[in-house]
């Protein structure tokens, strides 16, 4: 049975803890979680919807840029078309002239070359040799014919090297002819490619095949296919973001968009985690801070649960301890109880005997006067055990007496209490148990001392306590032979009354000393002693008005000092 | 004191006997009783003068005796016997009408002479009553002419 219970016990504080640790650990972990959870998703909202729209619009002035460089070439060659014929421009020294009119305006012009209708390069101002050669079966010719204005996508050509031209025709007196010029592809690759987003941030153009038009920085020259399989969106439509992952595994924000001027597609791109370097910081940051939480969170919460259960272990250590203590003081107030029953009870047979004894004294004191008895040493014997027997039944009418007096739980009744009467009456009470034990007991009551306001009850109460306490010490120290115990009374002045206990007994500690007063403190083994006398005689003392206080030194003695006011 | 009646009661029979015998060789008078009841049934039939009574008996207790001797017979003056000295009982004793209390286990002298004290109370009460009534008898002629009248 007594091992279940303390299974119980030890379950019942497992299941205590294991109650407070998930409070400590579930709550605060799951505000903690949900916080950052929420900040960190609008964050990266934020973010994303910051980095996405910044990409946009450094598309789109790219595009507009790049537009703009394909406008202002094409513009440029309408106005030497409108300035010149084709005759004028026929001429190699006139077309080399104009050439470098070109040039001036843009250094991206490589080559300027007239074509006629049958697609003879008739004439050419140039890097390369390609006078005289025909054109009228290349796609570009057949374009410009078509709709008389005609960009091309990167190609080799006669001349075996990437570029592309702008071609634009004119009708003239019935013939058409073609004015050409060539872009130089690097200068362009490089106008493209001159865009700083980020660390990995770089833009191309891709054909409408997905060819590369421009140089990529980060691997793809100009005619490769694009690796990357991206989806072109609907001609004519907006700027599309999208993130995915290329080629090498690595994943991309990017941003395409058609240009107008040409049907190429203005890729941007930058690395995902370069976009949104922020939101990796800001990532590792709230991963740290819930680790770190966490960790935090979860210790205190053992720390504080472990401190917790500790307590309430303690605690419930102490009110066992108490309750015990508490049943061990009703125990033994029971029994004082059931002594007051006692010498009630026995006080009646004490009278009869009394009385009995009174009765033979009497018939034995009759029949000596009547003569019918007759001097002997028996008849002395009888007398004299008759009067034993007298003195013993008054001896135990004085007990009976004395100890329900000393039950009594009557209120306290002020009396003006003279102690050089008094303290004799009290130390009368345990003179014989003092006498037994051989020790010695010394009076040392000054004569002219002043009366004290008190319940006589009470105070002999106290008395007694201690002078139980002195005669246990003296015993523990002396045995039965050497103990001394002295009681003593003085006034002080005209206002207080000192009175004194003073035992060599073994002495009390200077740690017990401090806690000596306090309720149910004891060095007395179990069963023996309440804890409860001393701290009574202190609360009694202390509603008398006076105070009680102890000196000692353990191996000496001790000696208890009562100060009351004194009446009168 | 040869003239004072006594009852004793108490419910301790042997206590009875023996004090009534102890009183008896001194001289005195007693009867006894070991209940309430039979205590107002002794006194209504005899002349008592000083009652000593145990104030724990069972049935009628102390108190309770007493308050109906003091009712039907106030001239009889009650002695309690009790356990302790200033028990509750004994005062209240002391509060309904009782002369004098004696504690247990008591001197058979002490008795007695507790007994001879309420016993004289009881003479002094008795000679005042005489000598009032004495008064009333001789007095004022017109005193007595307006009693006869009224009367």
């Amino acid at each position: 049975m007594k091992r279940s219970k303390a299974t119980d016990k030890t379950n019942h504080y497992l299941a205590m803890r294991r109650l407070i640790l998930s409070a400590m650990i579930g709550l605060p972990l799951a505000l903690l979680i949900s916080v950052l959870s929420i900040s960190y998703y609008f964050f990266t909202y934020s973010i994303e919807s910051g980095t996405t729209s910044s990409m946009v619009r450094i598309v789109e002035d790219h595009r507009h840029m790049i537009d703009t460089f394909l406008q202002e070439r094409k513009a440029d060659l309408v106005f030497v078309l409108r300035s010149y014929t084709f005759k004028d421009l026929s001429d190699p020294q006139r077309l080399e002239h104009v050439f470098e009119h070109l040039q001036e305006k843009s250094n991206t012009f490589v080559d300027l070359g007239i074509f006629n209708e049958a697609g003879v390069h008739v004439a050419y101002h140039g890097p390369y040799r390609l006078e005289g050669k025909i054109y009228k079966d290349t796609k570009w010719f057949k374009e410009v014919m078509k709709s008389g204005y005609y960009i091309s996508d990167i190609f080799l050509g006669f001349r075996r090297v990437p570029h592309f031209i702008i071609a634009i025709a004119k009708e003239e007196q019935g013939r058409r002819w073609v004015i050409r010029a060539t872009i130089d592809t690097y200068l362009f690759s490089n106008l493209v490619e001159g865009v700083r987003i980020g660390k990995t941030g770089e833009a191309y153009l891709l054909n409408a095949q997905g060819v590369f038009q421009t140089e990529r920085r980060s691997g793809g020259h100009l005619l490769e296919k694009d690796p990357e399989t991206l989806q072109f969106p609907a001609r004519g439509g907006g700027i599309r973001t999208f993130v995915q992952k290329d080629a090498r595994g690595e994943k991309y924000l990017y941003a395409t968009t058609w240009l107008r001027e040409k049907n190429w597609l203005l890729v941007v791109r930058q690395e995902r985690s370069d976009a949104f370097k922020t939101l990796s910081t800001a990532t590792y940051l709230v991963l740290l801070v819930s680790l770190l939480g966490g960790a935090a969170i979860i210790s205190l919460a053992f720390f504080l649960t472990g401190r917790i259960v500790g307590r309430m272990k303690q605690a419930d250590m102490e009110k066992r301890s108490l309750s015990e203590q508490l049943i061990r003081a009703s125990r033994l107030a029971e029994l004082g109880e059931m002594a007051g029953g006692f010498a009630h009870e026995i006080n009646n047979p004490l009278q009869i005997i009394r009385s009995e004894q009174a009765l033979i004294e009497t018939i034995l004191s009759d029949l000596k006067n009547a003569g019918e008895l007759k001097e002997s040493k028996d008849l002395a014997e009888l007398e004299e055990s008759m009067d034993q027997i007298r003195l013993q039944i008054d001896r135990c009418a004085k007990i009976t007496q004395s100890i329900l007096q000393f039950g009594r739980q009557s209120e306290s009744s002020l009396e003006e209490i003279d102690l050089r009467a008094y303290i004799p009456q009290v130390t009368a009470m345990i003179s014989k148990k003092a006498s037994v034990h051989g020790i010695k007991l010394v009076y040392e009551i000054s004569n002219d001392i002043p009366r004290v306001n008190g319940d006589p009850g009470q105070l002999q109460q106290v008395l007694i306590n201690l002078l139980n306490n002195a005669m246990d010490a003296v015993l523990s120290r002396h045995g039965t032979e050497g103990g001394e115990i002295t009681i003593g009374a003085f006034g002080r002045g005209a206002e207080k009354v000192v009175i004194w206990v003073k035992d060599n007994g073994i002495g009390i500690s200077a740690e017990n000393l401090k806690n000596i007063f306090r309720p149910f403190f004891t060095t007395k083994p179990v069963g023996k002693g309440t804890g409860l006398g001393l701290s009574v005689c202190y609360g009694i003392i202390e509603n008398m008005g006076g105070t009680i206080e102890v000196e000692s030194e353990k191996g000496v003695g001790t000696t208890f000092t009562i100060t009351l006011p004194a009446e009168g | 004191m040869k003239e004072m009646k006594m009852l004793l009661v108490d419910d301790e029979e042997r206590f009875l006997s023996t004090t009534k015998k102890l009183l008896a060789r001194k001289g005195l008078d007693v009867l006894t009783a070991t209940s309430g009841p039979e205590a107002l049934e002794i006194l209504r039939e005899h002349n008592v003068h000083v009652v000593i009574l145990d104030v724990k008996m069972p049935g009628m207790d102390g108190i309770a005796t007493l308050k109906q001797i003091k009712r039907q017979y106030p001239m009889v003056e009650v002695i309690m016997l009790t356990g302790h000295a200033t028990a509750e009982s004994a005062v209240e004793g002391l509060k309904s009408g009782a002369a004098d209390y004696l504690m247990k286990p008591t001197h058979i002298d002490e008795l007695i002479q507790k007994a001879q004290e309420a016993y004289e109370k009881r003479q002094r009460l008795e000679e005042k009553i005489r000598v009032l009534q004495m008064r009333t008898l001789s007095g004022s002629p017109r005193h007595i002419i307006r009693e006869s009248e009224e009367s």
